[in-house]
This record gives structure tokens, C-alpha cells and sequence, in this order.
């Protein structure tokens, strides 16, 4: 019995990860419609990010956070003002602009730092929270909490406040969105750049948790689409929601199959819910049906 | 009409141009090619390059069938690539087949694959037809790796080195140059076929619009999948000479998504998307200069030569939205005076 | 390009000063490193590269070969395809004598077929499998050990070394052997996996994709059939996030065994020594290495720091050092750089273990692979990378320790 709670477990904590990484792409790709394909360079940037500010200024990655999460803002709004604007009418000369950038982020970072691998340290690194016959590390936990503290966060912002509004309104519609008087290209600028802050989020609290590589990003990219697609379209709940899916999947699969065949059944299953509901669990129906066209 | 009018008349074809049109324009750049090849024929490390073009150049020319000139951004294609070689691989090693003869097999079990494939998810449009693309060369990834009896497993395949004409395997980088001539011949060919023939209209009227092409008659289905099943043929081909000229790979080498399956599509994107001539520009362009990056700067920095190529990249998709051959008309056009 | 011109300029003054009133200054012995400097295992690449140019640094400082300095020449290379393109550029356009490597198994398999093509030796350092030997290429040899050899010595560790520190005999043990999913991991297990079969002990096998984002599930499994012992065949990466889930799960094994990797800095930063405190490890020699076993690893180790500033990041390089050394006798004994001639010079070899820093002796077998190059069995004692096994590998005064583990 405590076997497949120890699994659950191990599953829910691995979605907490999938969903924070997951929630910034979702954002993006929900909103303005681009495959950003750097999206895990970013989450990388972060990871990369902790680790300059520890070995700098020797701060946890907990508190990097504040450092880390603004710059990548910029980053991001520079990388769509200078590179993805301008593509504004070509999808799939964004989609091929973010491979160019995948391609720089991950080597610059190569060369800065020789392709060596870096840890970095927390106070809460190795310990655990012990309930009943479980045992949960710590970093786990706190990722976990904060991929629903940062799902809910925005959730109710983009219900609530007016440029959640104005982000929503130019999902929806954006030339109604436009006609309404909304800035279309500053919502995009904007989304783009809380899309590449809440990546940047993702690595900083991940960083305790993983040995960090120039092409870590790339393993992180897969899934997350997985979660984006398997959650729903523009869905912040769906993503939240995605990200235990594929936790949960992935866990299940990997102990009770075989850890080198989970991905076969990750991607089985998200070929599966592709076709049969295409819009994702909790998307409208029909989105997928937009397709990459309805950005003129 | 006389011979100068006769010519004037191929030239400026009234109408809709035709294959018949096509086919010397294809000659022509063909033959321009192995002059190149003729130039460099003593030059071991310049041939290998061009084989390296010529190949993915053929590869991005399948893709732009069902890519650019249908409108399915596929980024699977390299699931068809590792069908071909591991179909050539096995029935050259395990059954004496001259790879010649195997490359039949080859693009016929690509074609199945792609069928059956691509069947169930037609229906997605855009990034969500690409996601299940990419989706499904995970699984067969993953597949290809865990089950080692047809596909070697991780190990991969390695198909030993005895020279002949027979078995595909050449001495002197010359006739790989030539063999990926020949396979960029006949995708060019068939691409060219394809483009100036009603299939090629029902395909660029899916593309345009989808909606409005079923409401015209087209059975969409029904082409998009021969679509499919020409290009991963082709693509099949490719990926068998592909094991014939490096003669080791394993899964993740030939199902690799960055350099076979979004390669495919990124050199075309580069080049020109839906256009004749465009896969082959971007694969002369991103081919030679990775290959002359890496030369140059591959020793020093570590990831030097691809952080310039990607700076290049960005740079090609900003300044060069319509690829290199959509650049080069609009020069012309410009040049002769023409609104572009 | 940069450096190795600089130190061609001051190999070529060291020359003319001791090898004043030789004949015509010959021109330089190139040789082309082809290695993976982008992707993945550019640290690796470079790590082993930088072992050759201490090599060259070393010999030229004598006189070279034959008279001549050795130059070494990089080429990038991080796949097959690309390790043909580096072939290519190496003898078309640098027009090197030699070539040698090389991290990565596939680009050696393609990049020494490419040689052959072009009649160039193919001398290979450091990639593992047993393949590249047993194709009975003309132009290949192998002076580092095969992955043949670095599963023996770990069997051989664990039978001899673990068994007898758990009391346990080898009947009773319970191995589990993890491995990444590539041809690196799965040739190595396979061959550890039948090394114990064949001597009764009882073994699970466990298979992980080296891009797994969580391995808490194989760490699972191997936790519950209750091994002795736990060993590991992987990269960096993935050793690194199994070794933390087994400290996140409560998986305390009463023996870590980690092949390969697991033996840098980059674990050290992740788990920390008090964790990795008696972890064993089965790789190649590092220059702690008793003198009696490996005489001149401290002058290597002098060597590396004094020209790059730093230890050495892995002993890869100390391999492809003594790797590189091996080949400038074979080149000396032929008296050319001409590859059948190298190849059978370096047949004729007969060097005793013990000869070269890694501990290494040379004796080619039939296929060309050095028989007495072997890795050793290492432990994690306070923060340092100790060698225990062989007992004369050891340095003085070095014991094994937290075996079993507390």
C-alpha cells in the first residue's frame, strides 16, 4: 500500500516541477500563439541564473528569486520586442527565429562556462518532510507550492486585475481586442516577458534540485509541451492541472513498466488525448482548430 | 513560329506552367550542381560538404511537399528517415540486398508508416499537428532504443566497410557527392512533378485554405496523406543513403528532432517554403556554413561556431522573411523593374 | 588554433636550443585531435584534448619524435557525420599525419573509417567500445582500456574489494546495476551483468534515459529488491539526480558503486563528501596514484596546473596523456608516421604494467587493443578521490574506508 502512495507521491511532487515549468509556455503560447521553442533555455537562464548569484553574491536560490525572475523579464521582452515582433505576420518564421535563439542561449553558455556541470546549494537542500511512511524532500515540496501559489497567483490575476483582462481579451479576439483600444503589441511584449519570468522562476527554485548543463533545457522543452497541450490551450488551470498528468504518468509508467519506456507512454498518451480531444482537458473546444493563422 | 518565338513562348508561358515547363529549369540546376561537384572533385573536404548539402537539400525538397506546399508543418520527418535506414541496414546486412535494391522497400515502408501515422492526426492543425509529430518521434524513439532485435537497440546499427559499387559503399567522397546528386535529382524532380500537376493545386489550396478547399470538392484527407506518403518515401530514400555514406548511426542520431526532423524544416523555412528551388538554396546555405563554422571556430570556443550560427539564423529569419530564393526574386524583380 | 601556434613557437625554440646541431629543422609531426568541443561532452573533449597537448608539450621538450615537434591540431566533432567533416578538414586541409581522439565511441567508429580511406593512422585514447577494436580496422589501435576492461575491474572490485568488506560471499550478494540507455551504459552493463552471473552472484538490471527530468522511479525499483550493492554506469547529469533521489528516499545500499563519472568536482558540489564518504569508483588513474604503481603522475599533475592554471577536471586526460606517449615510442620505433608501420611497432611493444602515470603497461593483442591498460577502483575519502584497488595502486598510507556504508 505504501508502495503506490510513495509512487502518487513521487508523482505529484514531479508534476509540481512539470507545472512551473509548464505554466510560463502555456502563457505564451496560450496568449500570442508562438511555439517558443527557447522556452527551456529560459528555465535554464534561471538555473544558470541562481548559480552566478550564489557563486557572486552568495545568496540561496530561494532569495535569487528576486534577482533572477526580473531579469528574465527583460530578457524576454527584449527577445520579442527585437526578434519576434517583427515576425508579427510569419508563424513560422517565429517558430524558426526561437530555434536560432535556442541555439545561442545554450552555447553562450556553453563557452562562458566550458560545458562544466554546477550545483547549487540551499539551506533546504537534503532534507525531507516526513509523513506517515513517506518521505518527501524538501525542495520538492516548495516547488510544489510554488507552481500553485504561481498557478493561482495568475490565475486570479488574469481574472481580476485590468491587464489580466486586457491579456485575456486579446486571447480571445485580437483584432476585438484591438478595436477596444487595447495595446495589442504591448500586451504581447508584456506576456512574452511574464512567460520568460515565470521560466526563469521554474529554474531558480529547480536549480537545488538538478546538476545543471548547458542542455538542460532541452529536456524540459518536450514535457512541457506535453503539459501545455494535455492541459488545454490557454488554460491556467489545464496546465496546472497538465503538469500533474504527465507527473503522475511518468511515475506510474516509469515504476511499474519500465523508467526507459515512460517517455514512449507519455507521448502515446498525449497523441491519444491529441486526437480524441484535441483542445485539452480543460481548453475551449475548438482552439486547436485556430491553428497558427489567426495571429493577422 | 519561329525558333526565337518558339523559345519566347516556353519562356513566358501563358496560363498555368506546366512540368513540361519545369523540367529543364530542373536540368539546369541539376547540371549546374555536378559542375560544382566537377570543380571540387579532388578535394576530399569540399565534396564531403556538398554531399552533406545534397542529401539534406533532397531531404528539405520531400519535406517541402507535404511542409510547404500543403501546409502540414511536420516535424516527425525523421521517424521516415530512420525507417529507410534501418529498413536498408537489415536488409543489407540480414539478407545480402543490394542497397540499391533495398531503397525500394525503404521509401514503400516509409510511405506505411507515414500513412498510418499521420492518419489519425490530420485533422490538428498547426503547432498541434507539429506536436504530434514531434510526440510520435518520441515514442518511436524510445521504441527503437528498447527493442534491440530489428533496430540494434542503442547500439545502432554499423554496416562494415567493403567497397563496391553493389553495396553503396564508395572509396572516394566523388561518388557520395554524386549519389546525393542523384537523390536531390529525383526529389527536385518529383517536387517539380508534384507542384505543376492538379495535385499540386489541391495540395497549395489545402494550404491556403482548408475549409474553402473541402467546400471545393478536394477530398482534403485523401491528399494530404498522398502528400505524406510521397514525401516520407522520399525521405526514407534519404535516410538509407544517409546509413550507406556515415555507416554508423543509432536511434538517437537518425530520430534526432534538432538535426533531421526541425533541420528539414528549418532549412526550407530558410530557403524558401513552398517554393521549387528554396529547400535546395537554405541546404547550400545553412550546410556550407555550419560545415565552414565549425572548421573555423570549432576548435577554439567551446560552441562557438553555434552561437554564430544561430545569430544567423535569427538574423536570416528577420532580414529574409520570404527564405533566400524569396529574396532573390524580389531582387530580380527589383532588378528588371518589376513591382514586387 | 591560438594556442597550439604558441606553443609550437616555444616547442620550436625549446628544439633549436636541445636539438641545437640536428640536421634541417624537419617540419612538425601533425597530429589531429578529433573530439566533441560543442554539445554535451565538450568539457570531455576538451579535457581529453588538453591531455594530448601536454603530451606534445612533454615530448617536444625532449627533441619530439624523429627529430620532429608534435603539433596537435583540433577538429570539432559531435557526431558521426561531423566526425567525418573533421577527418575530412584534418588531412585535406591541415594535411595532419596522424589522427587521434576520441570522447565518443560513434565519431571514433566513423571518424577512424574515415582515416582509413586516407591511409592515416588512427590512434584512439579514450572511447570505450569494444567494437571499434574488434572491427580489425588496419589503422585503429587503442591505447586506453575498452569498456570490456572497465566492467572486469569493477566486477573485480566489487567481488574482491565490496564482498569481503560486507562479509559476504559472492553467492549472497544482491547487485543491482543501473545504467543509462545509450551504447555507452548498455554495452558496460551487459558485460558486468554476465561477469556476475558467471560468478553466482544475483543481479538486477535497471535501465534510465540520461535526459530523465526525475529518476525517483529506478531508484525505486532497485530499492525493492534490497541490494548490497548498488552500481551505477551513466553520465554526469543523471548519476548526479540518482545519487540525490536515493538520499531523498531513504535508499541506503550498503555499497555505491559508480563507473566512469561520479569521480569530479560536479558530484562532489551536488551530494557533498559527507555523503559520498567511501562511494566507490572504478575509473581511470588520477595522479594520487601511488609512484610505485604509476611513476610520473605527480609530474603531471605539476605539468597540467602549470599550463592551464587549474586541476584537472577529470583523469580522462591523464589517460589520453599516457595514451599519446605509448604512440611517439611506436612512432619511434617504426621511424615513420606511416600507419602500417606504427601499427606494427606498436604490436612489438612490450612494456610492463607499471611503465606510464596511469599504471599502464603496453602490449597490443591481435585487434590492436592495449591488454595492460587498466582503470582502478577509487573511493570518495574527505572530499578527495583516493585509488584502493589494485592494493598497490593505492598511495601510502591510503585505507578503504565506510564500507559498509554507515
Amino acid at each position: 500500500m505504501s508502495e503506490i502512495l510513495n509512487i502518487i507521491a513521487v508523482g505529484l511532487l514531479l508534476g509540481g516541477v512539470y507545472s512551473l515549468v509548464s505554466v510560463g509556455l502555456n502563457l505564451i503560447f496560450g496568449v500570442i500563439r508562438i511555439v517558443n521553442f527557447a522556452q527551456g533555455e529560459f528555465v535554464m537562464l534561471g538555473m544558470y541564473g541562481a548559480f552566478a548569484a550564489q557563486v557572486a553574491l552568495h545568496m540561496d536560490p530561494y532569495v535569487a528569486v528576486v534577482l533572477v525572475t526580473p531579469a528574465l523579464f527583460l530578457l524576454g521582452a527584449v527577445v520579442y520586442a527585437v526578434i519576434l515582433r517583427p515576425l508579427g505576420g510569419e508563424p513560422m518564421m517565429q517558430i524558426f527565429a526561437t530555434f536560432g535563439l535556442l541555439m545561442v542561449l545554450q552555447n553562450v553558455i556553453l563557452a562562458v562556462s566550458g560545458g562544466a556541470a554546477y550545483s547549487v546549494d540551499s539551506v533546504l537542500s537534503s532534507r525531507s518532510v516526513s509523513i506517515g511512511p513517506l518521505q518527501f524532500g524538501l525542495v520538492r515540496v516548495v516547488a510544489l507550492t510554488a507552481s500553485s501559489v504561481v498557478a493561482a497567483g495568475l490565475g486570479l490575476y488574469l481574472k481580476l486585475s485590468l491587464q489580466g483582462k486586457a491579456i485575456r481579451a486579446v486571447a480571445q479576439d485580437r483584432k476585438a481586442a484591438q478595436l477596444m483600444g487595447i495595446d495589442v503589441e504591448r500586451v504581447y511584449t508584456i506576456t512574452f516577458g511574464v512567460g520568460a519570468a515565470l521560466a526563469g522562476l521554474a529554474g531558480c527554485l529547480l536549480s537545488p534540485l538538478y546538476t545543471m548543463s548547458p542542455q538542460i533545457g532541452t529536456n524540459f522543452i518536450l514535457p512541457a509541451f506535453a503539459v501545455v497541450v494535455l492541459g488545454g490551450l490557454g488554460s491556467v488551470l489545464g496546465a496546472y492541472v497538465g503538469g500533474f498528468i504527465v507527473g503522475l504518468t511518468e511515475a506510474l509508467a516509469g515504476y511499474y513498466i519500465d523508467p526507459s519506456l515512460k517517455d514512449a507512454v507519455l507521448f502515446l498518451m498525449f497523441i491519444i488525448v491529441l486526437i480524441v480531444r484535441p483542445s485539452g482537458l480543460f481548453g475551449h473546444a475548438g482552439a486547436e482548430e485556430v491553428g497558427l493563422r489567426e495571429q493577422s | 513560329m519561329s525558333k526565337a518565338d518558339r523559345l519566347r513562348a516556353w519562356a513566358k508561358p501563358r496560363g498555368v506552367p506546366t512540368f513540361a515547363f519545369e523540367l529543364p529549369i530542373n536540368l539546369a540546376v541539376l547540371a549546374t550542381l555536378a559542375a560544382l561537384v566537377w570543380a571540387f572533385r579532388a578535394d576530399g573536404f569540399s565534396l564531403n560538404i556538398l554531399a552533406g548539402a545534397f542529401l539534406f537539400a533532397g531531404l528539405a525538397t520531400s519535406w517541402n511537399i507535404v511542409g510547404g506546399f500543403c501546409g502540414q508543418f511536420s516535424l516527425g520527418h525523421s521517424v521516415f528517415f530512420a525507417t529507410g535506414a534501418y529498413t536498408t541496414a537489415n536488409l543489407y546486412l540480414k539478407f545480402h540486398v543490394s542497397p540499391w535494391l533495398a531503397l525500394v522497400p525503404s521509401a514503400f515502408l516509409s510511405a506505411g508508416i507515414a500513412v498510418a501515422v499521420s492518419w489519425p492526426v490530420f485533422r490538428l492543425r498547426g503547432p498541434f499537428f507539429a506536436f504530434a509529430t514531434m510526440a510520435f518521434t518520441e515514442v518511436l524513439l524510445s521504441l527503437a532504443m528498447y527493442f534491440d532485435s530489428v533496430t540494434g537497440g542503442s547500439r545502432g546499427v554499423s554496416v562494415p566497410f567493403r567497397a563496391g559499387f553493389a553495396n553503396m559503399i564508395f572509396r572516394d567522397r566523388l561518388s557520395y557527392a554524386v549519389l546525393m546528386l542523384g537523390f536531390l535529382a529525383v526529389s527536385l524532380i518529383v517536387l517539380s512533378a508534384i507542384a505543376r500537376s492538379r495535385l499540386g493545386y489541391r495540395l497549395q489550396a489545402i494550404r491556403d485554405n482548408e475549409d474553402a478547399a473541402r467546400a471545393a470538392g478536394i477530398d482534403v484527407l485523401r491528399e494530404k496523406l498522398v502528400a505524406m506518403a510521397l514525401s516520407a518515401a522520399l525521405t526514407g530514400i534519404g535516410g538509407a543513403l544517409f546509413l550507406m555514406y556515415v555507416r554508423v548511426a543509432d536511434p538517437p542520431t537518425l530520430f534526432s528532432l534538432f538535426d533531421v526532423g526541425v533541420k528539414m524544416a528549418l532549412i526550407t523555412l530558410i530557403g524558401g517554403i513552398g517554393t521549387i528551388y528554396g529547400p535546395l538554396l537554405g541546404a547550400l546555405f545553412v550546410v556550407v556554413l555550419e560545415n565552414f563554422l565549425r572548421a573555423e571556430l570549432g576548435g577554439s570556443i567551446p560552441g562557438g561556431n553555434l552561437i554564430v550560427l544561430g545569430f544567423i539564423l535569427i538574423g536570416t529569419a528577420l532580414f529574409l522573411r520570404r527564405g533566400i530564393y524569396g529574396a532573390l526574386t524580389g531582387l530580380v524583380a527589383r532588378f528588371a523593374g518589376k513591382p514586387t | 588554433m591560438k594556442l597550439t601556434r604558441r606553443q609550437f613557437g616555444a616547442a620550436t625554440l625549446a628544439a633549436l636550443v636541445v636539438g641545437a646541431g640536428r640536421a634541417s629543422a624537419a617540419d612538425p609531426i601533425k597530429i589531429g585531435a578529433v573530439n566533441p568541443y560543442t554539445g554535451p561532452m565538450a568539457l570531455y573533449g576538451d579535457e581529453v584534448t588538453r591531455g594530448f597537448e601536454l603530451a606534445a608539450d612533454w615530448v617536444n621538450a625532449q627533441g619530439g619524435v624523429l627529430g620532429r615537434q608534435i603539433q596537435i591540431v583540433r577538429a570539432s566533432a559531435a557526431s558521426a557525420q561531423e566526425g567525418i567533416a573533421a577527418v575530412e578538414q584534418l588531412v585535406g586541409r591541415d594535411k595532419v599525419d596522424i589522427l587521434t581522439g576520441t570522447y565518443v565511441t560513434a565519431i571514433s567508429n566513423a571518424a577512424s573509417e574515415s582515416a582509413m580511406n586516407y591511409g592515416k593512422l588512427y590512434w584512439e585514447t579514450n572511447a570505450l567500445a569494444r567494437d571499434l577494436t574488434d572491427r580489425g580496422l588496419p589503422n585503429f589501435a587503442r591505447s586506453g582500456p575498452s569498456g570490456r576492461e572497465f566492467a572486469q575491474r569493477s566486477v573485480e572490485g566489487v567481488l574482491k574489494l565490496v564482498a569481503s568488506r560486507l562479509g559476504k560471499d559472492p553467492k549472497d550478494l544482491q547487485v543491482w546495476l543501473e545504467h543509462e540507455d545509450s551504447a555507452y551504459g548498455t554495452s558496460i552493463a551487459r558485460e558486468q551483468e554476465s561477469l556476475f552471473k558467471a560468478a553466482g552472484v544475483k543481479v538486477g538490471v535497471g535501465v534510465h534515459s540520461a535526459k530523465s527530468i526525475d529518476v525517483t522511479d529506478s531508484i525505486l525499483r532497485a530499492k525493492a529488491t534490497a541490494p548490497d550493492v548498488w552500481m551505477s554506469t551513466a553520465y554526469v547529469v543523471d548519476t548526479n539526480l540518482l545519487l540525490r533521489a536515493m538520499r531523498d528516499q531513504g535508499f541506503k545500499p550498503q555499497a555505491i558503486v559508480l563507473l566512469g563519472v561520479g569521480d569530479t568536482r560536479e558530484t562532489l558540489e551536488a551530494l557533498g563528501a559527507e555523503f559520498l564518504e567511501g562511494v566507490v569508483l572504478v575509473s581511470y588513474a588520477r595522479p594520487d596514484i601511488n609512484p610505485a604503481y604509476g611513476p610520473g603522475a605527480a609530474a603531471y599533475l605539476k605539468a597540467y596546473q602549470a599550463k592551464y592554471n587549474r586541476d584537472p577536471i577529470a583523469p580522462q586526460s591523464m589517460n589520453a596523456y599516457v595514451g599519446l606517449k605509448i604512440l611517439f615510442e611506436a612512432i619511434a620505433a617504426a621511424g615513420s608516421v606511416d600507419y602500417e608501420k606504427v601499427i606494427a611497432a606498436a604490436a612489438a611493444l612490450d612494456r610492463p604494467l607499471g611503465t606510464y602515470e596511469c599504471g599502464y603497461g603496453a602490449k597490443f593483442d591481435d585487434k590492436m587493443q592495449n591488454t595492460r591498460a587498466l582503470p582502478v577502483v577509487a573511493q570518495w575519502q574527505g572530499g578527495t578521490v583516493k585509488a584502493v584497488y589494485p592494493a598497490n595502486a593505492a598511495a601510502e598510507g591510503v585505507k578503504v574506508v565506510n564500507l559498509p556504508r554507515a
